[in-house]
């Protein structure tokens, strides 16, 4: 019965492959007719990416449930998993993951289908993409090996560029140009530091890789110390292109601003997390040896003054933005810099990784709330995109307003948020590990946040629209709402009881990163 | 050089060498069709290096295997890029990414 359990320890992926040939299968049979006799069809498409999006966001959410039930069995417990390290690593990491993707991508799905619909984008192979690409982020998170590394990482980001260009128009297509481009260039990094790990190492397993840089600088050791530096720098820094840390920051503002704002949105939540879990596999996993993993030598020193770097620089840019939506992009960056803080204390602190994780948890609600209330806010041919645009809205439309506030709260990091808690968390790992002056600059830094964030709120509650300028008027979508819905209950309540999941991003902090 | 070992030292030099070049064009090129040639040109650095590693490391075939994967993989990102190339010539007349400049401010 071993193949059964190796099944049931896949099962997440599995799913999520099914649903997205389904899915595909569907849009392709599913295309209206041309009209037989040359009557013009006026309605084409129209309510065909509600129902895709409904079909893919069941998807994702059921591949999440089975997510869950591999962790309420606990993968330690399965008898076929060990199989199948260590290419894909079965543990509570990767179902913790499996969960936290299922859910970004489900309510980025969700925010497609009613964003689709309203704009009158018929391009509904949107949501096969969007599946493809979580299966992506789901095997990028449970990787062992640089070969299904590579592979999961090219398979999310083929995805993510097809959905960035999704829209043919010039500013969709740029960033499309600008992502892919960049993306590619981080890509063959990270490759070219993998085939130097295997030369220098002999393996291509993240675990064999950690026992030949552990036998550095010992007698009789084969392994040439200079190329596995230049190795580790050439993988980080790719990996670091996609969680947008600074200096690989450039094409997000772009990219994010570009795109059609539920393909933001799935690039802010799932492509950074699932890049998130890679890096603390990789830098855990392969370069936990202390040689290279103490603050005297090795990465955590540099990925300290990249943090550091990544939140300033995000925040201080964030806050003279124009655009709501280019002041998320750069507020996204910002939260790279926190959860890179945390990557850096996991390097002497049991709980780094635990804040990691909880940090990520918090992040993806409440980021996929903001940008669901910015769709909201906005209508067909009237996308709500700057300050202005958002005027008044607090008292026309209390409830959007209402929601939109809490979502900026708990990004900004105030208390009886979850953002608050991971903010707390990711400060409390860094004072653990005797980071002092991280955890304070850290703590400047989200004051400094909390400026632009409130600066949006400031509008919404306190601002009339100017005479002769058009009215926000708030679209209806029950999937949007859905969305958000979801996404301000998990915000109040981890924001309420952070304990009630303490254990479990505890658990899955705690697992060995390779194996 | 004891680092790429005798028999693969030169192939791996050479591998280094197409990296380099790749890299350099992506960064000073603005054409994109040759930024994205260069971009094949780093992964097939990293083919050779990977085949060529595999001469040290013989017991297994390990990086040739490998070099499949990437095959794929680059084939899969060459045509979406090429997808993406050519919509925006489409739309602007125009093949060099400094003309992609509409997203500023």
């Amino acid at each position: 019965m071993t193949w059964w359990s190796t099944l049931f320890a896949v099962s997440p992926l599995v799913v999520v492959a099914l649903g997205a040939l389904l899915l595909m299968l569907a849009e392709a049979l599913g295309r209206p007719a041309p009209a037989a006799d040359g009557a013009v069809v006026t309605d084409v498409g129209s309510g065909r990416a509600g129902e895709l999006g409904i079909g893919s966001a069941v998807v994702l959410f059921a591949g999440g449930v089975f997510a869950l039930s591999l962790w309420m069995v606990g993968p330690e417990a399965l008898p076929g998993a060990e199989g199948l390290a260590p290419y894909f690593i079965v543990d509570r990491f990767s179902a913790f993951f499996g969960v936290m993707l299922c859910l970004g991508g489900g309510l980025s799905a969700l925010l497609g289908g009613g964003y689709l619909d309203e704009h009158g984008i018929d391009r509904s192979e949107f949501f096969p993409l969007l599946l493809w690409a979580t299966l992506g982020a789901m095997a990028l998170a449970g990787a062992g090996d640089l070969l299904t590394l590579f592979v999961a990482l090219e398979t999310m980001s083929i995805g993510v560029y097809a959905m960035v260009g999704l829209r043919r128009n010039g500013r969709a297509i740029e960033a499309a140009l600008k992502y892919f481009l960049l993306g590619g260039f981080a890509g063959a990094l990270t490759l070219f530091g993998a085939a130097l790990l295997y030369g220098a190492t002999g393996h291509t397993d993240l675990a064999g890789i950690g026992a030949s840089v552990g036998t550095i600088g010992q007698p009789g050791s084969t392994v040439p110390a200079g190329l596995v530096l230049v190795a580790m720098a050439l993988v980080v820094s790719g990996l670091l292109f996609k969680v947008a840390a600074v200096p690989f920051h450039m094409w997000t503002p772009d990219a994010y601003e570009g795109a059609p704002t539920p393909a933001t949105t799935f690039m802010a939540v799932a492509v950074k997390c699932a890049a998130f879990a890679i890096l603390l596999r990789v830098l855990f996993g392969a370069f936990a040896d202390e040689r290279v993993a103490s603050w005297g030598t090795g990465w955590p020193p540099v990925l300290a003054v990249l943090a550091v770097a990544t939140m300033t620089v995000g925040n201080l840019i964030a806050g003279r933005q124009e655009s709501v939506k280019r002041m998320l992009a750069y507020s996204s960056i910002a939260h790279a810099g926190y959860a890179l803080l945390g990557v850096v204390a996991a390097m002497r602190s049991g709980m780094g990784q635990a804040s990691v994780l909880f940090y990520l948890l918090a992040y993806t609600v409440s980021t996929v709330g903001a940008f669901g209330a910015l769709i909201l806010c906005g209508r067909r041919g009237a996308e709500a995109v700057s300050y202005e645009d958002l005027a008044g809205i607090g008292r026309r439309h209390p409830v959007v307003a209402l929601a939109f506030s809490l979502f900026l709260v708990s990004l900004a990091g105030i208390p009886a948020t979850a953002g608050f808690f991971g903010k707390l968390g990711v400060f409390l790992a860094a004072i653990d590990a005797e980071l002092y002056v991280l955890a304070v600059v850290g703590l400047l830094n989200s004051f400094l946040g909390a400026y632009y964030y409130l600066r949006v709120l400031v509008y919404m509650y306190m601002r009339e629209p100017s005479p002769n300028a058009p009215r926000a008027v708030p679209m209806r979508s029950g999937q949007v709402g859905v969305a958000i819905a979801v996404a301000a209950l998990l915000v109040v309540w981890w924001g309420l009881f952070p304990l009630s999941i303490g254990a479990d991003v505890t658990a899955a902090g705690s697992a060995p990163m390779a194996r | 050089m004891i680092v790429f070992g005798d028999a693969a030292e030169h192939f791996v030099l050479v591998a280094a060498a197409l990296f380099t070049i790749g890299a350099v064009g992506f960064l000073v090129r603005r054409n994109v069709l040759v930024q994205l040639m260069s971009i094949e040109l780093m992964l097939n650095a990293a083919n050779l290096a990977l085949v060529s590693y595999n001469r040290l490391h013989a017991t297994e075939m390990t990086g040739h295997v490998f070099a499949f994967f990437v095959i794929a993989v680059a084939a899969a990102e060459a045509s979406v890029g090429l997808a993406i190339a050519l919509t925006f010539y489409r739309l602007r007349s125009s093949v060099y990414s400094d003309e992609a400049d509409t997203l500023r401010h």
